[in-house]
């Protein structure tokens, strides 16, 4: 009998590929955003909202949609003037870099100052997989639960923004916006925290702005 | 339910490592499975019992190192686990805290027979 060291990540593959596609994204100069979510806290409407006011800042962008099936989300997008590719996971909770990797052909990256890329509804599995992105956006909605940071810690700690979204219902709602924002805090202090009414439009100059910042950011370096 | 894709991608690191140890039978294989990585140990065993059966690893053990998610305040410096810090540090109240454990998910080592 004897003993052999591994000592290594379950997830190399997955990172490995993740570098290469996030060596395609710098060598475009694109920003890639992954946005995580659990179902229903409003990322498809904050895509919409976004685009819509993408082009008045001067930003071109492209969308990749994950989803377990339909090109319901795609369809969305592509009324508002958008355009992407479609991932259907068949299934799968969560995108994978290879998943990634394997639409790039299809995708005129010069052409975008951003990518989003819209991770399949789901805030626990789609943490543990880095598909190559700049930064994730986990998106919360204030009808959840005040207690979802600390449910889902991990998420937090990957994301460089915690989107809290629906803020026009906190008059109806025994919400403990404080409460959520001081839990990711707590778990993650890099973490910004952004107050937002996709639907409404409050907050949406500040994710602009923060849009804005980062891609200059990338570009700057 | 991410814990298939992660088996597999677990049994392909256990292939990279018995490469070098051709006609060994793998006896166990010791995980640390933090408990903020998003990995459910049960269903991953599960996984495993799956995806092992009637391949070259049938009857290997899967020993899960289950690491709590532990934290260290900044201010303070008191340890404490997960519970303790939803809302910062319980001896100060600080909210500036490191995740200091708890987010691993890798293969440690495997125990062959030679
Ligand atoms: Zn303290």
């Amino acid at each position: 009998m004897a003993k052999v060291s591994v000592q290594e990540r379950i997830q190399s593959e997955n990172e490995r590929v993740a570098a290469q596609n996030r060596a395609a994204f710098a060598k475009a100069g694109a920003l890639v955003l992954n946005l995580v979510s659990s179902p229903g806290s409003g990322k498809t409407t904050l895509l919409e909202a976004t685009l819509d006011r993408l082009p008045a800042a001067g930003l071109r962008s492209l969308v990749i949609e994950g989803d377990v099936s339909t090109e319901r989300d795609l369809d969305r997008v592509k009324a508002r003037g958008g355009d992407g590719v479609q991932i259907n996971t068949g299934g799968g909770c969560h995108l994978s870099a290879q998943m990634v990797a394997d639409v790039l052909g299809r995708l005129d990256l010069a052409s975008a100052d951003v990518v989003f890329i819209e991770n399949v509804g789901n805030l626990i599995c789609p943490s543990t997989y880095d598909l190559g992105e700049d930064a994730k956006v986990v998106l919360l909605a204030v009808t959840e639960g005040d207690d979802k940071p600390m449910k889902y810690p991990a998420v937090f700690h990957e994301s460089s923004l915690a989107v809290l979204n629906k803020i026009d219902l906190l008059p109806h709602l025994a919400y403990d916006i404080a409460k959520a924002e001081r839990e990711v805090a707590v778990l993650n202090p890099r973490c910004e925290i952004l107050r937002l009414s996709a639907l409404k439009g409050d907050g949406m100059d500040r994710w602009i702005s923060w849009i804005t910042a980062r891609l200059a950011a990338k570009r700057g370096a | 339910m991410h814990e298939l894709s992660i088996c597999q991608s677990m049994l392909r690191v256990v292939d990279g490592a018995m490469k070098a140890h051709e006609g060994s039978k793998l006896l166990r294989i010791f995980a640390d499975v933090g408990r903020g990585s998003t990995v459910e140990p049960q269903l991953l065993r599960e996984a495993f019992d799956v995806l092992v059966t009637g391949g070259p690893y049938e009857g290997a053990e899967l020993v899960i190192n289950d690491i709590p998610l532990a934290g260290r305040c900044r201010s303070c410096g008191r340890a404490f686990e997960y519970r303790e810090i939803a809302l910062g540090c319980p001896a100060c109240g600080s909210a500036s805290v490191d995740i200091e454990s708890g987010l691993e998910l890798s293969v440690r080592e495997l125990e062959i027979d030679d």
